[in-house]
């Protein structure tokens, strides 16, 4: 292939690899909201019903934050290690 | 044309005039029937959606009507609009095996992005997704077909299995069947729809909000310039807004893949 080809093939191995981080980008935005919300609903709704049956109406928000918190620490778990990305190596061609 | 828009028009409401400012709010939003049927009355909102869904049909008709080997005319912007979805939407969420859901992506993004760009056209002026009864049948479309996926290609318990990642110790697990099952089932859905709709419900109230203050405060006084500035404000919005309606149909389009590709492939 000639060099034009290669650049030509480059740019468009680029333009997939950006796409593609934006859409898993996008997806994790979301996911993350969507776990902040669901902890909270969980929680919050497990700790209502609790708190109905034994007249302790204190334990809604708690539920809510219990729900929060697991949904930060399940969100570390998942999506906060670095991820690592592979990058093409330089060629070296010892003529530096 | 909606409530106070036509109050200004009508009766000259300026500030000065000793009117109160007739601030836009959620009667923007409310549209007199054209006509009724029943207890079924035929809205602007209505109208609108038939339109797009029109315009996208004509358009993908007239430009794929007589396809030649060399594209010209319509054809080339046609097959522009669908390798932009194939390439920037579905392969980079479901590769190369994905084609398939090509036509269901296309017709998506170009009927949201019609509807949402409805916002800005001169005399249309209303983004039908700012009525959010017009989101969830997308929404549900959406979601029916990636539960419907998950189930054939992971099976019922397998698909269950696939939303917590392995490797979590078991009572972790009981801890997080609450918070997956909802985030599945309730919330990702909900996100979906709830996102379209707010952008577009506030961007049009914005642009109704600066362009009715611009008449408002237009006067041969001091008023003429914060009507200046108001207007400046009107168009900064609009110009937001053709970036907006965009990034909406492109979000909720990118997602729909993502959804599907997490249904068909487990290991996503």
């Amino acid at each position: 292939m000639s060099d034009h080809g290669n650049g030509a093939a480059a740019r468009t191995a680029q333009d997939e690899a950006a796409a593609q981080g934006r859409a898993q980008g996008l997806e994790t935005g979301w996911t993350v909201f969507s776990y902040l919300l669901a902890g909270m609903a969980a929680y919050g709704g497990i700790g209502w019903l609790i708190g109905r049956a034994v007249h302790v109406p204190l334990l809604f928000p708690i539920g809510m934050l219990l729900g929060l918190g697991i949904s930060i620490g399940y969100i570390i778990h998942r999506f906060g290690r670095q991820q690592v990305v592979e990058r093409p190596r330089k060629e070296i061609t010892g003529d530096r | 044309m909606t409530g106070e828009v036509g109050v200004l028009a009508n009766n000259g409401c300026h500030i000065f005039n000793g009117c109160g400012f007739p601030a836009p709010g959620l009667q923007s939003f409310n549209w007199k029937p054209f006509f009724t049927v029943g207890s079924f009355g035929f809205t602007k909102p209505m109208l609108l959606a038939i339109l797009a869904a029109l315009v996208v049909i004509v358009f993908f008709w007239v430009a794929f009507w007589k396809p030649k080997l060399v594209p010209r005319g319509m054809q080339n912007l046609g097959e522009m609009a669908i390798l932009a979805i194939r390439d920037q939407i579905l392969r980079p969420s479901l590769g190369r095996k994905g084609d398939s859901y090509l036509p269901l992506l296309v017709s998506l993004f170009f009927f949201i992005y019609v509807m949402n760009v409805m916002e800005l056209i001169p005399v249309l002026q209303f983004p039908v997704p700012a009525r959010i009864g017009f989101v969830w049948p997308l929404v549900f479309v959406v979601y029916f077909l990636y539960l419907y996926l998950g189930f054939k290609h992971q099976g019922l318990l397998g698909y269950f299995k696939t939303m917590i990642p392995p490797g979590v110790p078991w009572p972790i697990y009981i801890i997080l069947v609450p918070v997956e099952l909802l985030r599945f089932f309730i919330f990702q859905p909900f996100t979906l729809g709830v996102r379209l709709f707010g952008n577009m419900f506030a961007g049009h109230l914005l642009l109704t909000i600066f362009t009715v203050a611009t008449w408002y405060l237009l006067s041969l006084s001091v008023g003429l310039l914060y009507a200046a500035g108001s207007f400046f404000l009107a168009i900064f919005v609009f110009l937001l807004e053709i970036l907006v309606t965009l990034l909406q149909a492109f979000i909720f389009t990118t997602l729909t893949a993502t959804y599907i590709a997490s249904s068909v492939e487990p290991a996503h």
